[in-house]
């Protein structure tokens, strides 16, 4: 290969690079080392400690253990290893957490044993500690897929308890009945209504407000707690909004009015991430049961920015739907993930995760191939699908070697995951069984970024530009996605295509792109790579367009994508804007979909909204008063993007134009 | 007629996402209007026929526009040619809702049914009425700057020959 360089450097060198590492870390010497991800604080000393063993690992992983073509590849800028630094001990990535196994049965986390509760209040608390104790067993996001589905039972209980309460207190009892002869108690049981009314409205008031006060603990220990030695806050998704029962209804309500109400002082909650489950029949028009719910999340999405919308009428989607069990409705990992369908049978998202992903390039194999250098008059494709193949089959090594090493891991390892059965079937293992053959119900992606200027580099002109070089980028996709298919019948493994989701990334690869190139206008001139499939952010087309051209890449991309609209203005004053373009979006078969949209708040008054330079409420100047300007990045809200992106993030959302103005 | 912006998608200017179009000229001088550089009526691009057949296909061709809204400056200032592109747009785009915004009040522009401001409200939905007033200001309003100004349902105040506010599908 033309690209390649020489991938290790010579033994002598060794020691002096383990040395410049430790001491970029100690100084605060590499600023984009330490920002690399929006979600921890690289400067701080617990982020710092983090730093020197994830930095070390890698270094160890590059050195001795990953096979030497795919550090070359690496080397050649043309694929990407994520969570490098857990390669070497065999670490997962994500998972879908059973919420309704582990609240049902109870669980250990490794400190003491958890009952099962018997409060909607206790089980929301619970939620949380779940959610932390899982995150130590893995390296990214923790997601509930069905949290309203997992909790309506704990709603149930809280009612029967202040039911029962009720009739003593309001002496609705009738002479010698006892609870048993009342059956079980719900929300829904119309003739208890009917028959103890002030017991009913009594138990209905209380359990509203405890699930209230239950959503609102739990969004706040989900942007407090922490996780990994105290470096990060888990990566928490929530999916919800299809549980039509009157106690999941109530949950799913009592979510979004605490997401509403915001934080300690009304500010915008980080995390978790929420998605808005979609479905047809169930809260997609009026007369639906929880349409009024879908309407309360596209004015809280407009608000908060959260939820985002997943589409479960898409066709990939539907393929798995079951209504009979929430379990096959697709949910994602907040950043994207999906998980749905199994070569083994588990066509269902909770208790399997992704496993690892490794990240192609698109842009430099383009600039080899394609017209952009000047090289020649037309693009190389040959050329291109050849040295394409050549690094897929690399990526493809790599994640196979990576999951050979995360397979014979012992199920101690992943210690609260596998023996409380939060991965399907761990519970099952002794703590020295490997655990190898529960890990096959994941799945192994890749990945790919930079679609835009690969296809500028190769035809002069990107995809959003062009309808034959779109036609070209689509077929491209498609072979991607081919390639993992026939993956997965080769090796007997879920091996799927993955938009990923590029934070640390988008900027990795032009840097040194750029630095063996030069600037190639709207190649390499920009700070970072557009993510995935999607149209430049600097791109000025419609909503309505964005969305058309973004579709069908959705459906290719099963191992996860996401579409975006920059919406310019205050959202949270026009829902019916919003509204409008989430269905459109739904109907044009996007699976996951969301709006960004600013949001800027004034610490000096509390008035959130969009502030230019003055505060529009109160007149304070952004020089003498802090204005928190919150802003999305993949898939994640990051409190400040000023201070915690990585420069090629805030270049990006420097530079994207708004859909709408 | 000059135009002096265009937004192809908007939602600041009126309910659900809107295009958005700004004519030049006004000759109501507020003191602290948004953008005095739009009262001169040579400011901006002409809006000649092609430019607005342009437009016209944009909006008929964007599935998620909720109507087309008009502003300035004060529309009502160019009120006849106003007039003219609308009914270029609802023959060549149909039936699309028209929001239009004035320094004028409903009462001024509705006072003489021969006039040129008269048959330009008939052509529209909903009025952004009144001048900007400095003291009156309130960010908090929707889609105007002063609370002075009103939204007001045309065809239905034309209809009962007074005021009437128009109300949103989504207030709650
Ligand atoms: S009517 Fe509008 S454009 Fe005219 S001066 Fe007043 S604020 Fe400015």
């Amino acid at each position: 290969m033309s690209l390649m360089t020489k991938a290790i450097g010579k033994e002598d060198h060794i020691l002096d690079e383990v040395i410049r590492l430790g001491d970029d870390i100690a100084n605060s010497r590499d600023l984009e080392l330490l920002r690399e991800n929006a979600n921890l604080n690289g400067e701080s000393f617990s982020g710092k400690m983090s730093k020197f063993g994830s930095e070390y690992a890698k270094w160890y992983a590059n050195h001795f253990i990953m096979p030497s073509q795919l550090v070359q590849a690496i080397q050649d800028n043309i694929v990407y290893v994520h969570d490098l630094d857990q390669y070497a001990i065999g670490t997962t990535n994500c998972i879908f957490i059973p919420f309704g196994k582990l609240l049902g049965q109870g669980f250990n986390t490794g400190n003491g044993s958890v009952r099962p509760p018997n409060s909607i209040m206790t089980a929301m608390a619970l939620v949380a500690i779940i959610f932390q104790s899982q995150q130590n067993s893995q390296y990214g996001g923790v997601s509930a897929n069905k949290l309203d589905h997992d909790l309506a039972p704990y709603a149930a209980k809280s009612f029967a308890k202040y039911f029962l309460k009720g009739l003593d207190y309001f002496e609705e009892q009738e002479p010698g009945m006892t609870a048993a002869d009342l059956g079980e108690i719900s929300m829904s049981r119309l003739d208890l209504q009917e028959r103890y009314p002030r017991s009913f409205r009594y138990a209905m008031r209380e359990t509203e407000s405890e699930t209230l006060q239950g959503a609102e603990s739990l969004i706040h220990n989900l942007n407090t707690m922490s996780s990994r030695a105290g470096g990060q806050i888990p990566f928490t998704s929530i999916n919800y909004g299809t549980c039509t029962s009157p106690e999941g209804r109530l949950v799913i309500d009592s979510i979004l009015e605490a997401t509403m109400k915001g934080l300690g002082s009304g500010e915008t909650p980080i995390f978790p991430i929420q998605i808005f489950k979609c479905k047809k029949g169930v809260n997609q028009a009026p007369g639906e049961p929880n349409y009024d719910l879908f309407l309360k999340a596209a004015e809280c999405s407009a608000r908060r920015l959260y939820p985002n919308f997943a589409n479960l009428d898409a066709p990939l989607n539907l393929a798995y739907y079951d209504p009979s069990d929430p379990d096959t409705e697709f949910a994602t990992m907040g950043c994207r993930t999906r998980v749905l369908a199994d070569r083994f049978g588990r066509n269902h998202l909770s208790g399997k995760g992704n496993l690892s992903f490794n990240t192609l390039n698109l842009v430099k194999l383009g600039i080899e191939h394609g017209v952009v250098l000047g090289r020649r008059s037309e693009a190389d494709e040959a050329g291109f699908y050849r040295e394409l193949d050549h690094y897929l089959n690399i990526a493809m090594e790599g994640l196979l070697h990576r999951f050979r090493i995360q397979s014979a891991q012992k199920a101690k390892a992943s210690d609260f995951m596998m023996r409380e059965g939060v991965w399907e079937g761990g519970e099952q293992l002794a703590p020295e069984d490997p655990v190898g053959e529960l890990l096959k119900h994941g799945s192994l992606s890749i990945g790919f970024i930079g679609l835009a200027e690969c296809m500028k580099a190769m035809y002069g002109k990107h995809h959003a530009e062009d309808e034959e070089v779109y036609q070209k980028a689509v077929r491209l996709i498609r072979y991607l996605r081919s390639f993992c298919d026939r993956q997965s019948e080769k090796l007997n493994l879920n091996v799927t295509l993955f938009a990923t989701p590029a934070e640390g990334l988008s900027g990795k690869f032009t840097k040194r792109d750029r630095a063996s190139y030069g600037s190639i206008s709207g190649v390499t001139d920009r700070e970072y790579y557009t993510n995935s499939f999607h149209v430049p952010v600097y791109y000025s087309v419609t909503a309505a367009t964005k969305i058309k051209l973004e579709a069908p890449f959705h459906d290719l991309c099963n191992a996860g994508a996401i579409s975006y609209i920059e919406l310019n203005g205050n959202a949270r004053a026009n829902p019916a804007a919003f509204l409008k373009i989430i269905q459109y979006a739904l109907d044009q078969q996007i699976s996951y979909f969301s709006i960004n949209h600013p949001i800027d708040r004034c610490s000096a008054c509390g008035h959130e909204g969009i502030i230019g330079a003055t505060c529009p409420s109160c007149g304070s100047h952004e020089n003498e008063v802090h204005i928190r300007r919150l802003r999305r990045v993949t898939g994640y809200l990051t409190g400040d993007f000023q201070t915690r992106f990585n420069s090629a993030k805030q270049a990006e959302v420097r530079d994207r134009v708004k859909h709408t103005s | 007629m000059n135009i002096c912006g265009y937004s192809p998608e908007s939602i600041n200017e009126g309910e659900g996402l809107r295009a958005a179009i700004f004519i030049s000229g006004c000759k109501h001088y507020c003191p602290g209007c948004f953008s005095p550089k739009t009262w001169n009526f040579e400011y901006g691009e002409p809006f000649t026929l092609a430019r607005q057949r342009e437009i016209i296909r944009d909006i008929a061709g964007n599935p998620l526009l909720d109507g087309l809204t008009i502003l300035g400056g004060d529309p009502f200032f160019s009120a006849r040619e106003v007039s003219g592109f609308i009914d270029l747009l609802h023959l060549e785009a149909g039936p699309v809702p028209v929001w239009i915004y004035s320094g004028y009040t409903y009462e001024e522009l509705s006072a003489a049914s021969d006039s040129d401001e008269y048959a330009l409200l008939g052509r529209c939905d909903v009025l952004v009425d009144g001048r900007y007033v400095e003291a009156l200001r309130d960010p908090s309003l929707l889609y105007r700057g002063s609370s002075n100004q009103r939204l007001i349902d045309i065809k239905q105040s034309l209809e009962h020959g007074e005021a009437i506010l128009w109300q949103s599908v989504f207030t709650k």
